[in-house]
């Protein structure tokens, strides 16, 4: 058997295992009447601030951002994969098997992002219209595969954050909020990028979500092809340099881990 | 109130000890900065004070959803609460005093807020009405202890407590007017919001930092108190029948 082949047999089973993990924590009721309103409320709570300024391009404007950041968001709850890997006590088992244990935990969490893509394209489809936003068909269609892209870059960040404080679980949830809000804050979501000091602009350029947005205001909007390809370029660029660090990163802390056995007793 | 005082003091050192309880003293101001640059993206620095109280309200709300509302769940997690029901000293005036801790520490994000409008954006911040202001943070914080109160109730009995709480945030935000005044909700959706303490507390600390009269003041923090009377009330009896449930049954931990 190649390594290829063995490679891809981890995979496809560290999806299966994470998405019925997902099934056991959600069910279909509790998803749609639990997470489903949270999200749709997030998204209505932002667009009334721009109705509340009664400038329907400002309502259009964190109405798409705060629908479409759900995306990334959701990616960065994969970090809490890391560390309930501890608490069940399979994480050690993990890191002894022959398998790349960042290749695992890669895998593991994707069924996140993918809920989170889900999420925030259904966020678009029904708060949008309740603000009286209209999506250009069939150009609007882009959005799916540019908000998957978003995901995906935003799950590479959270698996090399995952990496980082693998040794330090009780700083988990600090860090998912952390991060999930400088997002927020950071990604041009609420006001434009260029309106921040520059040294915060150039750091929003570093970070997921923030292209992937621009490419998808610039599609809802009519935009020209080539600020759409280039901006999604630059999202996949991003999400790729944080895939890589997340890969050189992760052997790296679990190695540490190992050599000091905090991997199961650092607090 | 020996009780009250050591789940008090028992609470604050978990505070200290456990970072996922700072949460929303760093998500606090950071949300304080994306409101604020918001309205100063739209040249809406009139709405300075709508941006620092709904940030105030995200942190009590985060505290009595995620820390106060947990405490029991987290003693029965942890094999202690038979302990506690069984002890001499009243099992309610320590989830009390632990409750009324992890209130209190709310006050914290006030001041964090304070700092980034004035500090970040240059914002002067001025408390038009101080009388007013002071009265609706103790009723308010009252009313989250009370809503704490029920929350821990409804999270032991409960099967989906936590979606439950990881799903609860943004309705409230909404449905209390925190940032963006009920008024802009749909009509339907009003009545609803009335019965949202939420509502109460952020129209009248709103109106506390603006010049000009607060209507009917008095009246809203009775409705905030009555409201935070019925939490404390509602929350009361939920305690008192799971203390009831599980000396009849003897399985405190499993209830």
């Amino acid at each position: 058997m190649t390594a290829a082949v063995a490679t891809a047999r981890v995979v496809r089973q560290a999806i299966a295992c994470g998405a019925r993990d997902h099934f056991e924590l959600w069910t279909v009721k509790s998803w749609v009447f639990g997470w489903l309103v949270r999200v749709f409320s997030q998204v209505t709570f932002f667009a009334l601030i721009g109705r509340m300024l009664e400038s329907p391009a400002q309502t259009e404007f964190l109405l798409i951002g705060n629908a479409v950041v759900v995306a990334g968001s959701s990616a960065v709850f994969a970090i809490n994969n890391t560390t309930a890997e501890r608490a069940y006590g399979t994480l050690t088992l993990l890191v002894a098997s022959p398998s790349p244990p960042a290749v695992v935990f890669t895998s593991r969490g994707l069924y996140v992002a993918a809920d989170g893509v889900l999420t925030a394209l259904l966020a678009l489809a029904v708060v949008g219209p309740l603000f009286d936003l209209s999506y250009p068909f069939p150009r609007a269609l882009l959005v799916i595969p540019l908000t998957a892209l978003i995901g995906l870059a935003a799950y590479a960040f959270s698996t090399f954050l995952a990496g980082l404080i693998l040794r330090k679980r009780e700083a988990n949830g600090l860090v998912v909020n952390a991060t999930i809000v400088s997002l927020m804050a950071l990604c041009g979501v609420n006001v434009p990028i260029q309106f921040f000091p520059a040294p915060l602009e150039w750091l929003a350029h570093c970070l997921p979500v923030t292209h992937g947005l621009i490419a998808i205001r610039a599609t809802l909007a009519g935009g020209d092809a080539a600020a759409i390809l280039g901006n999604a370029g630059l999202e996949l660029a991003v999400g790729a340099a944080w895939l890589t660090i997340a890969l050189t990163t992760f052997g790296r802390f679990i190695g540490h881990g190992r050599r000091d056995g905090s991997l199961d007793f650092a607090s | 109130m020996r009780a009250f005082t050591a789940g008090f003091r028992l609470q604050l050192r978990t505070i200290g000890a456990y970072p996922d309880a700072v949460i929303p003293f760093f998500t606090a101001p950071m949300f304080a900065i994306i409101f604020l640059l918001i309205f100063d993206h739209a040249g809406r620095e009139d709405l300075t004070a709508y941006a620092l109280v709904a940030p105030v309200f995200i942190a009590l709300w985060w505290l009595a959803l995620f820390q106060a509302g947990w405490v029991i769940s987290i003693d029965r997690w942890n094999e202690v609460l038979e302990l506690l029901v069984a002890a001499p000293g009243g099992f309610a005036q320590a989830v009390l005093g632990r409750i009324v801790a992890v209130t209190a520490a709310g006050v914290v994000s006030f001041v964090e807020v304070w700092l980034v409008a004035r500090l970040l954006f240059s914002a002067s911040v001025e408390i038009h009405h101080p009388w007013l202001f002071g009265a609706t943070v103790v009723a308010t914080l009252a009313a989250m202890a009370g809503t704490a109160v029920v929350l821990s109730g409804l999270f032991v009995l409960t099967r989906n407590a936590a979606t439950f709480g990881n799903s609860a945030s943004f309705p409230f935000y909404v449905l209390g007017g925190i940032l963006v005044p009920v008024s802009f909700l749909p009509d339907w959706i009003q009545p609803l919001s009335r019965v949202v303490f939420l509502s109460w507390s952020a129209d009248l600390l709103r109106g506390s930092l603006l010049p000009g009269p607060v209507d009917d003041a008095w009246l809203r923090l009775a409705m905030v108190v009555l409201l935070g009377a019925a939490g404390f009330a509602g929350g009361h009896l939920l305690l008192s029948y799971v203390l009831q449930r599980v000396r009849a049954t003897g399985d405190v931990a499993r209830l």
